[in-house]
């Protein structure tokens, strides 16, 4: 048990260690990757936010995501409702379908865009990239949806038409502000994926729609510069961010109740 | 009944846009790989005789696959002890655990691989940790087998830990308890009673990460030893240094080909919506 | 005008015109609802239901009570067979403008909304002034004794509270018929029989047609004027609790209402004779050769001696007793059949197991179910 114990904590050390060292490798004045840091500075910072070619690919990745996050809930939204309540034929081969950008490794996905799109002439275009990471998206979405969708009590639709509600109104007025909340999170889901996405876009995003991964990628491979430490350590900071917050909202909403009670 | 005409209308409308979609967008674009993977411009199968006949791709994706298992194997012994004492423990220690799996989780692959580029590098904390241990000189750690692999590792430990914990959170502790009672040892009653209950997550954290491991790409090019490539490196390497998209393709297709092996064993055996569960 | 207002001045009106309360006001005929094609889920209901009568729908799951009860609502289109609302032909009627409330198994509230949303929601689809609205929904929550409650949220509620906002929402708007679908399913003891009444009251206050679908025996007998007991989507018999306990029409009904001993009893010449027991000195039907004899084992008794005629007079060996507080359940045999017998605790203080005593009963207390 003790041994267990101790084996469990030098994995999570083991999980943990590596994230916080890109933090103070992002204040070190080194122009190299040295490790820990000969001194500290702000001044990559500065570069960061001064630096079109790094501004431009995180630009890139925010508008791409937020399109790939519109376009993916706009294709899954209306399949998972035919996915989810109906039964019919071709219903599993549509299932395999979904499911398939997931299955496909994205190195192979990007060599068919590459050519594919070098056809429509629409590689190295944020629309290419946008298109692409749609398909890749589609997958998590629907997972996240349908599994939302089918926790669903069908008993609410029942009881708003019972109550003299017509079907569109049902919709409109139960069906989507209870499932909202799943709604939003497959699309958050989908921006992720389309942010963190590089093989695909490695290969065709381009300079001209150069995605933040893209640059980090050939930053690390190419060029070695050391602004890729500030940009991890925002990253990393983001989703220390997203990951704390709820905890400490909880603690704030429980230590209000008691002060509240007492 | 028109109202059964009408359902199936919708049904169609609602199903049309994402299956047209992922036709034009998806299917079409995978299919072209399979195409070109025999078109030189005519019917050839030269692509794939020459990735047969010659040892230099065998390497590669026998090396793959030597890679991939040894990372899933790696993962797993370390991630269940994690995943075990989670359950078992559970209040402050499994949440402070589950944050820092989460974290690590959501933490871009790029940020992650810079980190061990960090460490493993030439000026990093681990060579210099190496030569006040009196090994000097110390040995190259990046750019080799060993800083991908374990890079990769710590990638997707991640998966694993989450793929065992949804698994284990479900087993009733009275079981165990009842195994004790029965007269088991500690190390029986989970030997005989946790680890078969607990071994659906296994196979699923293994599956995922083992096909993951098998497609990955941004790892191993970054981290890993230019002479001895993974398969994904390999197609990478065939489509912007050689623009061989022939070849390419052939690659693909065989990458293509060994994943679908994988997910079809485990749908055979298991059950692919459960994978994701 | 209040709810009540309401409901009691359409009562009155109907009390006024005399017949119209023997009248039926549901009307179930022949319904039938079949999912696949072949196999029928509902297989050829009939049911009059008269205005301002409370009807429970009793059997075990998967016998069609619910399936029935959906088709009433709107969320089943029947494959055959039609029902009528006050002679109107409703089967085809879309669910939102049959003006029938229904309280659902697990509520269905709309998390989403508040007490006071939830409850104005019918009202809202029917277009009602915002004030009335207000009004009218503050009214109903008071009616269910939920007065302060209307800003809460459903999560906020307990089982009970949520009950009766459901309770609330399905009567707000004055429907033509009330179903509750299973709505106590869901909460402890006491407070089952806390809403069992509650339930009552309101039936009573609003004198409203209502249809209870339950599978608990002792809810259905309690609160109903009739029931329908449902079996493998047929309904065995519709009838008052009574009648349904002390002369059940098919051995389905006489087993599942209660405890139960079945003898097998034959027509033999002009008379009848019990399997075990002999002949029988009670009046034959007119119907069959073959009968199931019902005894309750509330209706078996000690035998203290005197005189047989007119009793059913066995030996009885105790295999095993269960007791109860107020009673206890003797559990044996005579005459080659498995009997079980339920006397007052006072009267069996002296029984053990492996005793064998002399029992019997009235022959009249035996009802006779013909053979299907």
């Amino acid at each position: 048990m003790r041994i267990t114990l101790a084996l469990a904590l030098l994995v999570a050390l083991f999980v943990l260690g590596p994230l916080l060292v890109v933090v103070p490798m992002s204040f070190s004045t080194a122009n190299s990757f040295e490790f820990p840091p000969p001194g500290y500075w702000l001044g990559y910072y500065r570069s960061f936010f001064g630096d079109e070619r790094w501004l431009t690919p995180v630009f890139n990745s925010i508008g791409i995501g937020l399109a790939t996050m519109l376009l993916t809930m706009l294709l899954v939204i209306p399949a998972s409702f035919a996915m989810v309540r109906q039964r019919f034929m071709g219903r599993s081969a549509i299932n395999l379908l979904l499911m398939m950008p997931m299955i496909v490794p994205n190195i192979v996905m990007a060599l068919g865009y590459y050519t594919y799109f070098s056809q429509l002439k629409i590689i190295h275009s944020p629309l290419g990239v946008v298109l692409a990471h749609t398909c890749l998206s589609v997958p998590v979405c629907y997972l996240i949806i349908a599994a939302s969708l089918k926790g669903f009590d069908r008993n609410l639709e029942r009881a708003a038409m019972n109550l003299g509600a017509s079907p569109l109104r049902t919709f409109w007025e139960v069906t989507f502000p209870v499932l909202r909340p799943g709604f939003l999170v497959g699309g958050l889901f989908a921006f992720i994926h389309s942010f963190d996405e590089a093989v695909v876009a490695i290969f065709i995003s381009g300079q001209a729609a150069s995605t933040l991964p893209r640059k980090m990628f050939d930053s690390i491979r190419i060029e070695a510069d050391p602004i890729i430490s500030v940009v991890s350590t925002l990253l990393f900071a983001v989703v220390l961010l997203a990951v704390l917050s709820p905890l400490a909202w909880r603690a704030i909403v429980k230590a209000r109740s008691q002060f509240r009670a007492a | 009944m028109t109202t059964l005409r009408n359902e199936r209308a919708l049904l169609w409308l609602l199903l049309l846009p994402v299956v047209g979609f992922l036709a034009v967008f998806f299917l079409v674009p995978l299919s072209q790989v399979l195409y070109f993977s025999v078109m030189d411009p005519g019917f050839t199968l030269k692509h794939y005789t020459a990735f047969i006949t010659d040892g230099f791709y065998w390497k590669v994706l026998f090396g793959t696959f030597q890679t991939a298992a040894f990372v899933t194997v790696l993962a797993l012994l370390m991630a269940y002890p994690l995943a075990y004492m989670v359950v078992r423990l559970g209040g402050a220690f499994a949440t402070t655990i589950l944050l820092i799996v989460t974290m690590s989780f959501w933490t871009s692959f790029l940020v992650r691989t810079f980190a061990w580029m960090v460490i493993l590098g030439n000026n990093g904390p681990l060579r210099a940790a190496m030569e006040m241990l009196g090994i000097v000189p110390a040995p190259q750690l990046l750019f080799t087998r060993f800083s991908s692999t374990l890079a990769m590792v710590h990638l997707l430990i991640p998966f694993m830990v989450l793929a065992l914990y949804s698994v284990m959170k479900k087993i009733d502790p009275n079981l165990t308890r009842a195994a004790r009672s029965l007269g088991a040892s500690p190390f029986d009653a989970f030997r005989r009673i946790f680890l078969p209950l607990s071994a659906p997550g296994i196979v699923n954290g293994c599956t995922l990460v083992f096909i993951m491991c098998l497609g990955f790409y941004v790892t191993p090019v970054l981290l890993g030893s230019p002479r001895e490539q993974m398969i994904a490196g390999l197609i990478g390497q065939q489509i912007e240094e050689f623009l061989e998209f022939g070849e390419a393709s052939a690659t693909s297709v065989i990458l293509l080909a060994v994943t679908l092996t994988v997910f079809a064993l485990y749908n055979r055996f298991v059950g692919l919506d459960k994978l994701w569960g | 005008m209040t709810v009540f207002d309401r409901h009691m001045n359409a009562l009155s009106q109907t009390h006024s015109q005399g017949v119209v309360m023997t009248q039926a006001y549901l009307e179930i005929r022949d319904l039938v609802k079949s999912y696949d094609g072949k196999q029928q889920a509902v297989r050829g209901i009939s049911l009059d239901i008269r205005k301002g009568e409370f009807v429970s729908f009793l059997g075990p799951s998967g016998s069609g009570k619910t399936t029935t009860l959906m088709m009433v609502a709107g969320f089943e289109m029947p494959t055959s067979g039609s029902i009528l609302l006050g002679g109107r032909e409703i089967a085809p009627v879309p669910a939102h403008k049959r003006n029938i409330g229904m309280v659902f198994q697990n509520y269905a509230l709309f998390p989403h909304m508040t007490a006071l949303e939830n409850v104005g929601f019918p009202l809202r689809m029917r277009k009602t002034p915002a004030a009335e609205i207000a009004r009218r929904a503050a009214e109903a929550l008071d009616m269910v004794g939920l007065a302060a409650f209307g800003g809460r949220h459903p999560r906020e509620m307990s089982g009970g509270q949520q009950q009766r906002v459901a309770l609330a929402r399905a009567l707000v708007f004055g429907p033509d018929v009330l179903l509750l679908d299973e709505p106590l399913g869901a909460l402890d003891k006491n407070l089952r029989e806390q809403m069992q009444v509650e339930i009552k009251r309101i039936h009573r206050e609003l004198g409203i047609t209502t249809i209870y679908v339950t599978h608990d025996q002792s809810e259905a007998m309690t609160m109903s004027d009739r029931i329908a007991v449902f079996s493998q989507g047929v309904v065995e018999q519709f009838a008052p609790p009574l009648d349904i306990y002390q002369r059940p029409t098919t051995r389905f009904v006489g087993s599942f209402i209660g405890d139960s001993n079945f003898l097998d009893v034959t027509r033999q010449n002009d008379g009848l004779v019990a399997q075990g027991i002999g002949a029988l000195n009670i009046a034959a039907p007119s119907q069959a050769g073959k009968f199931h004899g019902l005894v309750r084992p509330e209706a078996i008794g000690l035998w203290t001696g005197g005189d047989e005629q007119g009793h059913c007079v066995l030996s009885f060996l105790i295999e095993g007793l269960v007791h109860y507080g107020d009673s206890v359940l003797l559990i044996g045999s005579a005459a080659g059949l498995n009997l079980r017998a339920r006397l007052p605790s006072v009267q069996a203080s002296h029984l053990h197991e492996g005793d064998t005593i002399r029992i019997a009963w009235r022959e009249n207390d035996m009802h006779l179910i013909p053979v299907q």
